[in-house]
């Protein structure tokens, strides 16, 4: 042990190279999760916050509605079902209708969403994401629109729309509406086509007192997109309660492109740690091999004195462990301190083009990091893991070496 | 003599092989070694000195013959039951590089005594005690650079005989010295001899060292040309007296 912190101090640089080769590694690790998680975490607000809640309660999918949702006219028992249900912390109900939106000249395929203004408002944080004019009131009788909507009708606060709807299951409908106010949207799609509405001039459109297409959940406690067990859990107490017609979707099922997104970065996360590792892995057969070709006859002198093998390769991996644990420590320490100082300085702020693509898919332009204890330690861990399995090779050389030609060793 | 011999070897031959250039190094030795004993092998250059150390040692194995230490063949020895021989039973003195640079002069001393197993405490007294005997105590805390070829030499026997082995074997130790302290380290050799009844076997060139020995090999070619007890061990002190 003495010996081996001894030649660590020995030969600083390639001690320095080797603690490197374990640091950077981690370092980047967690820092790639510090990223991922943030930005999961951020889709997952933003679309759960804007758009669709932990799940819904929808009617069962039927024939012939295309793209609209299937409609519920009166959904009085499955709100009666949801009073039942423990653990579900907020929901409301929506109406959400296709329509055709006209403003002037132009005019857009939209979906108009009714929601209940005061419900949606501190989840969705409406009064934030205002642009221009003012957020929906229960009696208001206007629409707000999203800015890239705004622009591509060439609308101003105060225009009037006409809406016609064009929902299959109800009655054909058209009203005439003011442009109240423009919000800016988390993502660009949702920005093109929504129009908010209050719940009632939604059913106007409709023609029903009573319709909606959804009613959308918040369950106890579920903070992140991997509280998954609670989410199914209030899923599973859900279907059982509800009579039969309605089906309950998770924001996974009802926003696919983050599936696909939640399924690739396990995956990516995995061929970069395979890379940086397999890096990190070759400095060390490398760096250690020169140690012990340099040692050959100091080795050769400790094995004629009687030294077992294993007692030599003992020493090699002492001296490779005492530094990998060094770097994983390290390199673990310093991507943790690099996650807080961007989190202390409130993110990263993209701009151009980046910020713009990071819009179109649901994340804020500000790159935030956060890492969990078990990422910080699988990463360090994994590394040092590999380091020590590198490490087996020039220790099994060292301990086979035949002591006599080893003391001949000339360098 | 005493009756059963520390080392016997029965016509050990050695032929090194080397991109089939076949090297005869021994042709064929048989000799007895016994406890007490200062022996000296002498021979020019490639006559196979080193070869017959390294045997002795197990650090290498005959082409043919055998060698039995304390009676037991080495020849059916494995790898690892022959490191442990070297451990228990033999000490070294190299020509040079002896020492482990990164570890102290105590350190070096007492590492055998680690490998052995000895507890730290223990290791510890046992190293400071032979240093102090050899006269070497004042650089137990000083790295082997710091010292002069002579005391890293001096160290090395302290470090061959401090975990009392049968026999020390010393591959012409006071190659890289000059006279006087090639004469002082065979002095020390042969009171650790005299007082601890340590067994010393030892390769040189240097004819001048031979006159403290009690018995001189003199190899030529590979194979014994002479070998002559000059005194016995135990009269060397009355012969001094007189
Ligand atoms: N590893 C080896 N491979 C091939 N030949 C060797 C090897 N070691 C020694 N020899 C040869 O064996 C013969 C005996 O060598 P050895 O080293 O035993 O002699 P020596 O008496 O110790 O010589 P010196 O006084 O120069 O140390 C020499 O001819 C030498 O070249
Ligand atoms: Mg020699």
């Amino acid at each position: 042990m003495k010996a081996a912190i001894r030649h660590i101090m020995r030969n600083r640089r390639r001690t320095t190279l080797t603690l490197l080769a374990v640091l950077i590694p981690v370092y980047f690790l967690v820092m790639m999760f510090g990223f991922a998680n943030s930005m999961m975490q951020d889709m997952f607000d933003s679309v759960t916050r804007f758009d669709t809640g932990h799940m819904q309660i929808r009617a069962e999918e039927r024939r012939g509605t295309g793209l609209a949702m299937p409609l519920m006219r009166d959904a009085s028992d499955a709100l009666g079902a949801l009073a039942s249900v423990d653990g579900i912390e907020w929901s409301t109900v929506r109406l959400d209708l296709p329509a055709l939106a006209s403003v002037g000249e132009e005019t857009r395929t939209v979906y108009l969403r009714g929601v209940v203004p005061e419900e949606i408002d501190p989840i969705s944080n409406m009064a934030e994401r205002m642009v221009s004019g003012e957020f929906l009131t229960e009696t208001s009788d206007g629409v707000i629109v999203g800015e890239e909507l705004a622009e591509l009708l060439k609308l101003q606060v105060g225009d009037e729309m006409v809406l016609l709807g064009a929902h299959p299951e109800a009655s054909l409908g058209a009203i005439r509406v003011p442009v109240v106010g423009v919000f800016s949207a988390p993502e660009a799609t949702m920005g093109r086509t929504m129009v908010l509405a209050s719940l009632s001039t939604a059913r106007r459109l409709a023609r029903s007192d009573t319709a909606a297409t959804a009613i959308v959940l918040r369950v106890d406690g579920v903070t992140g997109p991997s509280d998954t067990r609670r989410m199914d859990e209030a899923a599973a107490a859900l279907r059982a309660a509800l009579p039969a017609g309605y089906e309950v979707k998770d924001w996974l099922e009802l926003v696919p492109f983050v599936t696909g997104y939640l399924r690739i970065l396990t995956p990516m996360m995995l061929i970069m740690a395979v890379v940086f590792f397999g890096l990190g892995a070759l400095v060390v057969v490398n760096t250690l091999y020169l140690s012990v070709m340099e040692r050959t006859r100091e080795i050769g002198l400790i094995l004629s004195l009687g030294a077992s093998r294993a007692h030599v390769m003992g020493m090699v991996l002492t001296e490779a462990g005492v530094i990998t644990l060094a770097g994983a420590f390290y390199g673990a320490l310093v991507g943790v301190a690099l996650v807080l100082i961007v989190e202390a300085f409130g993110g990263i702020p993209l701009w151009g083009q980046m910020a713009a693509y990071m819009k179109e898919i649901g994340i804020s332009p500000v790159m935030h990091m956060s890492v969990t204890a078990t990422q910080v330690l699988l990463s360090a861990g994994a590394m040092a893991v590999v380091a020590m399995l590198a490490a087996w090779l020039p220790a099994r050389r060292a301990a086979k070496l035949e002591p006599m030609e080893a003391m001949r060793y000339v360098e | 003599m005493s009756s059963s011999p520390l080392i016997q070897t029965l016509d050990v031959k050695k032929t090194y092989v080397t991109e089939s250039v076949e090297t005869p190094a021994l042709r064929g030795v048989s000799l007895e070694l016994h406890k007490r004993e200062f022996t000296a092998i002498a021979g020019p250059s490639g006559s196979g000195k080193s070869t017959l150390l390294h045997l002795l040692g197990g650090l290498d194995r005959p082409t043919e013959g055998e060698i039995f230490l304390q009676g037991q063949p080495m020849s059916e020895l494995s790898k690892d039951q022959l490191a442990k021989l070297r451990l228990s039973s033999i000490g070294f003195v190299f020509q040079a590089y002896n020492l482990i640079p990164v570890l102290t002069v105590l350190e070096n001393t007492a590492f055998v005594l680690e490998l052995q197993g000895v507890a730290r405490r223990e290791r510890i007294s046992r190293a400071q005690k032979i240093l102090s005997e050899l006269g070497i105590e004042q650089y137990a805390d000083q790295y082997p650079h710091r010292i002069s070829g002579g005391e890293q030499q001096r160290v090395a026997v302290a470090r061959a005989v401090v975990g009392e082995p049968s026999i020390v074997l010393a591959d012409e130790p006071t190659a890289n010295l000059d006279t006087a302290t090639s004469h002082d380290l065979i002095d020390l050799m042969r009171r650790l001899n005299e007082h601890k009844g340590a067994t010393f076997l030892f390769a040189t060139h240097d004819s001048r060292l031979l006159d403290r020995v009690n018995r001189l090999i003199t190899l030529i070619d590979g194979a014994v040309a002479e070998d002559v007890v000059q005194r016995p061990a135990d009269a060397r002190i009355e012969a001094a007296a007189s």
